[in-house]
């Protein structure tokens, strides 16, 4: 087990290089808003300088301009695009068609089988709504694109901070389906999308089982380690037999981040 | 209620009839085809003018089909909350800072959308106060099935199929039947007749009125959207009558150079309303920046019930024209906002817009602001 050390960049950091060395060269890959906005134009400024990016928006073939966008839309991403499309070409086309290799999302809760809730909180017993739909005692933001990647990406990878409320053993909502009740379930759905790869936070990495598709602790952060990971997790979280440290930032990814990110979004905390 | 589009009936027959017949109209008289040629050129209209004659209370209202940071037609909300217009079913494919404030107002009841944030501005906090007290339900989509509803409304679809939104709760909670567990009627499975697949049936949409923002317009009510369009096309297709809300107006020239980025034409178009920055705090790309300022003082405001009042009285009442709604937002921030790293994208459009005093001499001619 590793011994918590300090390392040259923040948590929120080291979690957006964690999630960009998920996109591989030459993908065609669709990032959220936010901080996986930044991880996937990092890895486009650093090893995947041929990953063909969209935002939802229809916006294609930009990089940022003047720090992170304020939306997917804005003229920060506006600013040197080759073409400007619709809702429907990007998450429909590219996306629901299967097209799309590879999607980021953020998520307020996840739960055990990686199902995301970006709807709402709920107060009560584990937060279950009940047979009626009643109000939320805090309204989030809703799904916004990440139901149509989580439905049709042939890969996506959920980008969260690493805190016990948010990785619940169920969520009170399934905003985004990941592997809903595990196993094979998606298949009743006929979804053409394969499902989250990864969950990556604020402390390290997890994947899922291949046969329950259970998130396991696959790997931990040089600042962070498997003690810690387990008492920010909401469920019995179970450890990966080739649980390992991630490597550091390298000078490279971390001078390529903070290009992208010229606002320092990720240095705040 | 009052009829809420009085006269359109009898402008539409002139809008259909042939260049030949008006011709024949012009030997008997000369004034009635001037006035027609008229009538179906410039729709322009002022922006009391156009909530007057198209909304009412308890309407189903459509805006931007933008995203919460871009395009959308802002300045028509904060006139509908001027003229007191109440009980709205909101359509936004996503909330913008319009909504926010609708919600924030009491001003709307019901309300359908995709995404109800404000992207990097975090959560809307006048529609999130309105959603967790209960005054305003709110029936959650994603993004694309909200772009898949407009587009089966533009082709007057019953439904659509669909592929996302199934199996999750998007689809098993209903906020307008809270008591169906797992919903019935709101996305219910259909049998693909070819595959025997079981995917889901979007409800089409067909709202009364689609107030939409776009850059640059003529009179006739062409429209060119500069960035993405996001779900304005199919927005213009599904709603049943259409306002454009253009920051600028170009003359005719402009459309026939371009027609292929016409996305909105003008046989569709009801008016069109010239605002100069009418998305305000939002950004219009080619135009001007999202105001990151007034973004994050206005959402702050509409948190509570007294800041959203403090909010109408500063933001939404005191201006009394364009000129005093620019005078608001302040000119060494339109300046500032108008330097935008996105203008290039206008440039191949300048020669033609239209100056400001010309574009008010055209909207006090028009017939849609004159005919009562």
């Amino acid at each position: 087990m590793s011994v918590a050390q300090t390392l040259p960049c923040t948590r929120q950091e080291m979690m957006a290089i964690a999630t960009g060395r998920e996109i591989r060269d030459g993908e065609l890959a669709i990032f959220g808003v936010g901080l996986s906005m930044l991880a996937g134009y990092f890895a486009q400024a650093h090893h995947a300088p041929n990953v063909r990016a969209m935002t939802e928006g229809g916006i294609y073939g930009a990089e940022p301009v003047g720090g992170l966008p304020w939306g997917i839309e804005c003229n920060r991403i506006s600013s040197n695009a080759t073409s400007f499309t619709s809702c429907l070409d990007a998450l429909g086309c590219l996306v629901a068609s299967g097209r799309c290799d590879v999607g980021i999302i953020g998520a307020a809760q996840v739960d055990r089988f990686g199902n995301v809730n970006t709807t709402g909180i709920w107060d009560g017993e584990d937060g279950h709504i009940g047979d009626s739909y009643r109000l939320p005692k805090t309204r989030l933001t809703g799904a916004g694109g990440a139901n149509d990647i989580a439905c049709g990406a042939k890969r996506y990878v959920i980008m969260l901070n690493h805190e016990p409320k948010r990785f619940v053993n169920k969520v009170s909502y399934v905003t985004s389906p990941g592997y809903l009740d595990g196993g094979d379930a998606r298949d009743r759905h006929g979804f053409i999308g394969g499902g989250p790869a990864a969950i990556i936070t604020t402390l390290g990495i997890l994947r899922p089982d291949p046969v329950t598709r259970e998130f396991r602790l696959d790997a931990w952060f040089p600042f962070s380690s498997v003690e810690e990971i387990l008492g920010n997790t909401g469920w019995d979280l179970k450890v990966s037999p080739d649980a390992h440290v991630v490597p550091e930032p390298t000078p490279s990814e971390l001078a390529a981040l903070r290009r992208v990110d010229a606002t320092g979004m990720l240095r705040r905390s | 209620m009052r009829n809420p589009i009085a006269g359109r009936e009898y402008a539409m027959h002139f809008l259909l009839v042939p260049r030949r017949r008006l011709q024949q109209y012009s030997r008997n008289s000369f004034s009635i085809t001037r006035e027609l040629e008229n009538m179906s050129r410039n729709k322009l209209i002022s922006l009391s003018e156009a909530v007057r004659r198209y909304t009412w209370d308890g309407m189903q209202y459509a805006s931007g089909a933008a995203l919460p940071v871009g395009s959308d037609a802002i300045v028509f909300g904060r006139e509908l909350l001027r003229q007191k217009r109440r009980n709205l079913h909101s359509i936004f494919h996503c909330n913008t800072q319009q909504l926010n404030l609708l919600a924030a107002a009491g001003a709307t009841t019901h309300a359908e959308c995709g995404f109800t944030g404000l992207e990097v501005f975090g959560f809307a906090n006048g529609l999130r106060r309105a959603v967790e007290s209960g005054d305003l339900a709110l029936e959650d989509y994603s993004n694309l099935a909200m772009a898949l509803r407009l587009l089966g409304g533009a082709l007057r679809l019953p439904f659509v199929p669909a592929t996302v939104n199934i199996g999750s709760d998007l689809q098993h909670r209903s906020a307008f039947a809270p008591d169906e567990y797992p919903a019935a009627d709101k996305i219910p499975a259909v049998t693909d007749p070819f595959s025997g697949r079981t995917i889901g049936a979007l409800r089409s949409l067909e709202p009364d009125l689609a107030a939409i923002h776009v850059t640059l317009a003529d009179p006739a009510g062409n429209a060119i959207m500069l960035g993405t369009e996001w779900s304005r096309y199919e927005l213009s297709r599904a709603a049943k009558r259409v306002v454009l809300i253009a920051d600028a107006i170009v003359d005719d020239a402009c459309i026939r150079q371009y027609p292929n980025l016409v996305r909105i034409p003008d046989i569709i178009v009801e008016a069109v309303v010239y605002w100069p920055f009418g998305a305000w705090p939002q950004g219009s790309p080619g135009m001007y920046d999202v105001d990151e300022e007034h973004m994050k003082a206005m959402n702050t405001a509409l948190a509570t019930v007294a800041g959203t009042e403090a909010y109408i009285d500063s933001f939404v009442e005191p201006y009394a024209d364009i000129d005093t709604y620019l005078d608001l937002i302040g000119r060494d921030k339109v300046a500032a906002l108008s330097q935008t790293s996105t203008g290039f994208l206008l440039d191949p459009y300048r020669q033609w817009i239209k100056p400001h005093a010309e574009v008010l001499s055209l909207i006090a001619e028009s017939t849609l602001e004159t005919a009562q």
